[in-house]
């Protein structure tokens, strides 16, 4: 392509066919010339961030950036913050969107100053940040514009940081406190009350009473409503519901063990439009009048009750009268069996997703109805169904040409013909086949040749397939990002050295397989260079060489587990020094490394770490000057 | 009234004539000492029935000696002789009651068929000698307190003082009473009167906005304004001395000759209203402060129900408030039992809004901060700044360390360079090299190993590049994508 044709198409056609690129051509966009670097520095509107020292030059090339993502910025800290705000040149007024996830080095200095830098902030993620406290929520509540926010497991946050919050940024529509052990009634109350126009609320896990429910229940807006596993609200506090929030759409009060189904028919009461109900494991039966009533919701689409005793009768009644159900979970019910399930297939025939996990009952026939009449079927689990054989799975290899999502875990029937049937799915993306003893070499061939959309694969000890089968999946599957592999003993570097032509491969598990040595680590280190995830636990016989080379080239690892492997002193420190993104190591029986080892390799980054696993003898072994740093770095010690 | 009086006399009379068989003492003596434990822990009891007593206590021959008792101990310390006379008076008192008992039950086989009055008056004329012993005992046990001082001593009234001998003062009572009931038979003990008492009107002005009397139902008074600000309220006409309490204006009274220690004269006032009158007009009060809602004149008055209160909501609300918190230094108060009641809670108020004021309780704050607009619970500097020097603010603190060993991991990449030069940063690579001498680099391939401080500071990513490449044979890499391809 010659150079004039390029320059002769104006800025704004340039725009326009960079809108229509999709994420990877983007980056070949760049490279073509200066004029498609700009017009890709102009139009980005969204970045993730891996290298804090690269924020302000990128903040500055690209203007018009409305989300930055900073999860995976793991030297990112107030002080960098600090540089920013410093820096004139950088433009953050666009900003709407901010991830903060994991980033626990930020503290209420640093979201103060980028709360106050970006003035039309409306997102913001501080999930799993534990060091989040009040002080931090009060340095965010600067942000009055706030719609979005999320915090999960800020484990400091109490009531009166959340009260910081809700004064502070009252048009929040979207808020999730999951796992926020500190709040109580009282900041779910306030809540309630001074955020008038909250859409979507997550209160799961928390220890809230049935007070909380009654406040929530004057939201007039509330619409999504998740209360997962807590433990102290009752039936009593569900009534509430009944004439509250009357645009409720979803609820999901999965594992609320003291909640009944005489609640669930209330709130099906106060609520026709209901769309999604998810109850599993807290109602125990299907009772007939929970049936009666959950008849009258026309456009329930997700419908949760995994756990329950559900008989054939009850789910012919069920799928008769919701026709749109598109979600159905019914894992785990006793009751569950092949009548049932065909008189579903009958009747709903719009089904996306099908969670049958551990019923036992379920054969081939159930299967088969499934795949012949929902032909829209996306997502199929089906572990522990030891019932099911090839014959299921050819049906569903004929007919479920949609079919993205198969999970076989521990489905003992699965052979290689099964596979061969299943890979004629070819838009699947995750096939899990955990615990299936009874595939070889032959069957995984299958899957590798025709399944090349496959973006994770599952292989947990299948301990019959070697690394010709892996061959087949690293040639075909090309766009596997997701591969497990642990305890598939039969693997050898030969098979390493096949799993480097998956570039695309971030999360990679080859726990406990005795035959890979450095020269494979080595070989998939070089060719995975996307690795952002990888356990090692029990590769006893990988040698220096190859931690070396994984040093040296897997620049992109966040979290790796180390555990039980022969890795020296000297590799460890080179890992840690050199790995910059690590975020999460884990590092126990490592039994050629010394204490001093430790000490030197942790001090090497102990400025990035935010989760570290130790042998708990060490916590009196290593300096203490180090634990400090790596607290009041946010960094979260486990003591095995 | 005069004849029942008279009855009660001629009783009393009569039992205290045959006091002196001490047979019957003998006989009796477990029971008295029931009577005592009784008396002991009755003491809330004696509080709320003050006025009862006091009003019954005309008919005690041993009311004379009981009130100069009283004023005994306002006037002056512990004395143990006081105490030694007080307590075999007390004896003596206990005796007489115990043979009217007995006197009380012998005739009660004799005489069955008496009316029943005379057995009410009995149970009176008991009933008030029990409660002037208990009101003896206490305040005899209330000059042994050393921590109540003197002049709470003759403010308030002789039951209080021993309030604090009694940690359980509702079960004590209880028990009280029913030790009571089980000794005597059908002995009914005067209900307790609501007494208007200091304490227990401290809530007035609240509880008051719920009475909803009809305007013109009732009388209204209006006391002025030094009038309610004197100190005492009732006056000797004889000595002059002044009281807060009528019923203590009376005790003094007998003091002043047998004339004042008639019933009649001893009687509350408002009950010597005529038998069989129109039931009095219920009185209220106004306050004399013009524009006030206290004030009859205002528009939606709302009367006050007694002296006491309109005493209180004049202080508190058109006085200055001339107690100020001894802890907080900042709380101040014109009542002084409202200054009492705050120091008790003073410094717990841990829960803070950023309007500056405290609570107590972290629900009482959320309902503050729900009721205002822009309120937001304040953050405690102290309990944060160890943790935000330490993660923010270390990068400072680092420079100024010698040893160097927190701080120089903590300089990010820009900073790193400047630590190479600090002395702080030196004394840090040392220690590595002594910490890893004995790791024995020299069997490894690379040499140069003690040469590259920089990477454990600086990650930048040429650090081990050559290093490697040298030692391993890799070929060497691409530059690492700082920039994911997630976009849009």
């Amino acid at each position: 392509m010659s150079h004039s044709i390029l320059s002769a198409l104006s800025e704004d056609l340039l725009v326009r066919v960079y809108g229509f690129l999709d994420p990877p051509c983007r980056k070949t966009w760049r490279l073509v010339s200066r004029e498609f670097h700009r017009v890709d520095s102009l139009s980005r509107t969204s970045i993730r961030i891996l290298r804090v020292e690269f924020l302000p030059a990128l903040l500055f090339k690209h203007p018009n950036l409305s989300s930055l993502d900073l999860s995976v910025c793991p030297k990112l800290d107030d002080d960098a913050v600090l540089r920013i705000a410093l820096d004139g040149a950088v433009s953050t007024s666009r900003l709407k969107s901010l991830n903060l996830s994991r980033a626990t080095a930020v503290r209420a200095r640093g979201l103060e100053t980028l709360a106050r830098l970006c003035r039309a902030l409306e997102r913001v993620d501080v999930s799993h940040c534990w060091a989040f406290g009040d002080r931090e929520a009060a340095a965010l509540s600067v942000a009055a514009g706030l719609r979005e926010l999320k915090m999960d497991k800020c484990l400091s946050l109490s009531d009166v940081g959340l009260a910081r919050i809700v004064v502070g940024c009252s048009k929040l529509n979207k808020i999730s406190l999951k796992w926020c052990m500190e709040i109580s009634d009282l900041g779910i109350d306030l809540l309630c009350k001074k955020c008038k126009d909250l859409k979507s609320l997550d209160v799961s896990y928390l220890k809230i009473t049935n007070e909380s429910v009654r406040s929530i229940a004057l939201l007039p807006k509330l619409e999504v409503l998740e209360m997962v596993s807590c433990p102290l609200i009752d039936d009593a506090g569900l009534q509430y519901l009944e004439n509250g929030s009357p645009s409720l759409k979803e609820i999901d009060v999965t594992r609320c063990d003291r909640v009944s189904s005489s609640s669930l028919i209330s709130i099906v009461k106060g609520h026709p439009d209901l769309q999604h109900l998810k109850a599993s494991h807290c109602i125990s039966e299907i009772s007939l009048s929970f049936l009666h009533n959950i008849k009258a919701l026309k456009h329930l689409k997700t419908l949760w009750i995994d756990g329950a005793r559900v008989s054939d009768s009850s789910l012919l009644t069920l799928s008769a009268s919701c026709r749109a159900l598109t979600e159905l979970g019914v894992s785990r019910c006793v009751g569950v069996t092949d009548i049932g399930m065909m008189g579903l297939a009958r009747n709903c025939s719009n089904l996306k997703a099908l969670n049958l996990a551990c019923c036992g009952f379920v054969t081939d026939a159930a299967i088969s109805a499934v795949a012949q009449s929902c032909l829209n079927l996306e997502s199929l689990q089906l572990e522990s169904c030891h019932l099911i054989t090839e014959k299921g799975l050819q049906s569903l290899g004929c007919y479920s040409k949609r079919l993205q999502e198969l999970d076989l875990t521990d489905c003992d029937g699965v052979n290689d013909r099964g596979l061969e049937y299943i890979s004629k799915c070819s838009n699947l993306l995750r096939l899990k086949l955990g615990l299936c003893a009874n595939i070889s070499d032959k069957g995984i061939f299958h899957i590798g040749s025709k399944c090349s959309k496959l973006l994770e694969l599952d292989l947990y000890r299948c301990a019959g397939f070697g690394d010709d089968g892996l061959a087949a999946i690293s040639r075909g599957c090309k766009s596997l990002n997701r591969l497990i592999l642990s305890y598939c003993g039969e693997l050898t570097d030969t098979g390493a050295e096949k799993i480097r032509q998956l570039e695309q491969l971030t999360h990679l598990e080859l726990r406990g397989i005795k035959n890979i040595t450095g020269t494979g680590l080595a070989a998939i280190a070089r060719g995975c260079k996307k690795l952002a995830y990888l356990d090692l636990k029990q590769c006893e016989n990988i040698d220096d060489s190859g931690f070396w080379a994984l040093a040296y080239f897997s620049r992109n690892l966040r979290q790796i587990n180390l555990c039980n492997c022969s890795v020296s002193d000297t590799a460890l420190c080179m890992l840690m020094s050199n790995l910059s993104r690590v975020q999460d190591v884990d590092l126990v029986h490592l039994n050629r490394v010394t204490v001093e080892g430790f000490e030197f390799a942790l001090r090497a980054c102990c400025n990035r770490l935010k989760k570290l696993k130790l042998l708990a003898p060490l916590r009196f072994l290593l300096s203490s000057e180090l634990l400090e740093v790596l607290h009041a770095r946010g960094c979260r010690i486990r003591w095995d | 009234m005069e004849p029942e009086d008279d009855l009660c006399q001629n009783n009393w009379g009569g039992s205290s004539s045959s006091s002196s068989s001490k047979r019957r003492e003998q006989v009796c003596f477990t029971s008295q000492h029931k009577w005592e434990d009784a008396s002991i822990l009755d003491y809330e009891m004696g509080m709320e029935e003050e006025p009862a007593f006091q009003e019954n206590s005309n008919n005690n021959n041993g009311g004379q000696v009981n009130v100069d008792f009283l004023q005994g101990v306002r006037a002056q310390a512990w004395d143990p002789r006081t105490m030694l006379s007080n307590l075999s008076f007390m004896e003596e008192k206990i005796h007489e009651l115990q043979d009217l008992v007995h006197l009380m039950v012998a005739r009660n086989g004799q005489l069955q068929g008496r009316q029943e009055q005379l057995v009410a008056q009995q149970q009176q004329l008991i009933t008030t000698d029990l409660t002037s012993i208990i009101i003896q005992l206490i305040s005899t046990a209330g000059s042994l307190l050393p921590s109540v001082k003197h002049h709470n001593m003759s403010t308030a009234p002789g039951p209080f003082t021993g309030s604090a001998l009694f940690p359980y003062p509702r079960e004590a009572n209880n028990l009280a009473s029913q030790t009571l009931n089980n000794n005597t038979c059908e002995f009914d003990l005067p209900k307790p009167i609501v007494v208007e008492e200091e304490h227990e009107m401290k809530d007035e002005d609240d509880v008051e906005e719920g009475e909803n009397l009809l305007p013109g139902s009732y009388e209204i008074l209006q006391l002025e304004k030094e009038e309610i600000l004197a100190p005492h309220t009732h006056f000797c006409t004889i000595c002059g001395k002044g009281f807060k309490r009528d019923a203590n204006l009376r005790m003094h009274m007998r003091g002043h000759g047998d004339e004042y220690k008639t019933p009649a004269a001893l009687a509350k006032p408002n009950k010597e209203a005529v038998p069989g009158s129109e039931p009095m007009l219920i009185k209220r009060y106004s306050c004399p402060f013009p524009g006030c809602k206290r004030n009859k004149d205002h528009k939606k008055f709302q009367p006050l129900k007694t002296i006491l209160c309109v005493k209180n909501h004049y202080k508190r609300t058109h006085c200055d408030k001339s107690f100020t918190c001894s802890r907080c230094h900042t709380k101040k108060f014109s009542v002084i039992a409202d200054l009492k009641t705050h120091e008790k809670h003073c410094g717990k108020n841990k829960w803070l809004c950023s309007c500056g004021t405290t609570f107590s309780r972290k629900d009482k704050l959320f309902g503050h901060i729900a009721l205002f607009q822009g309120h937001t619970p304040a953050i405690p500097l102290e309990e944060t700044k160890p943790s935000a020097q330490k993660g923010s603010s270390a990068c400072e603190n680092s420079n100024n360390n010698n040893t160097g060993m927190v701080g120089f991991n903590l300089g990010s990449a820009t900073n790193a360079i400047e630590e190479v030069a600090q002395p702080g940063f030196m004394d840090g690579k040392i220690r590595f090299e002594d910490s890893f001498s004995p790791l024995s680099f020299d069997t490894c391939n690379f040499g140069g190993f003690h040469e590259f401080p920089r990477p454990m500071f600086d990650d930048s990513e040429s650090s081990f590049q050559m290093l490697i490449s040298s030692a391993c044979g890799f070929s060497p890499r691409n530059g690492g994508e700082s920039v994911s391809n997630t976009s849009l």
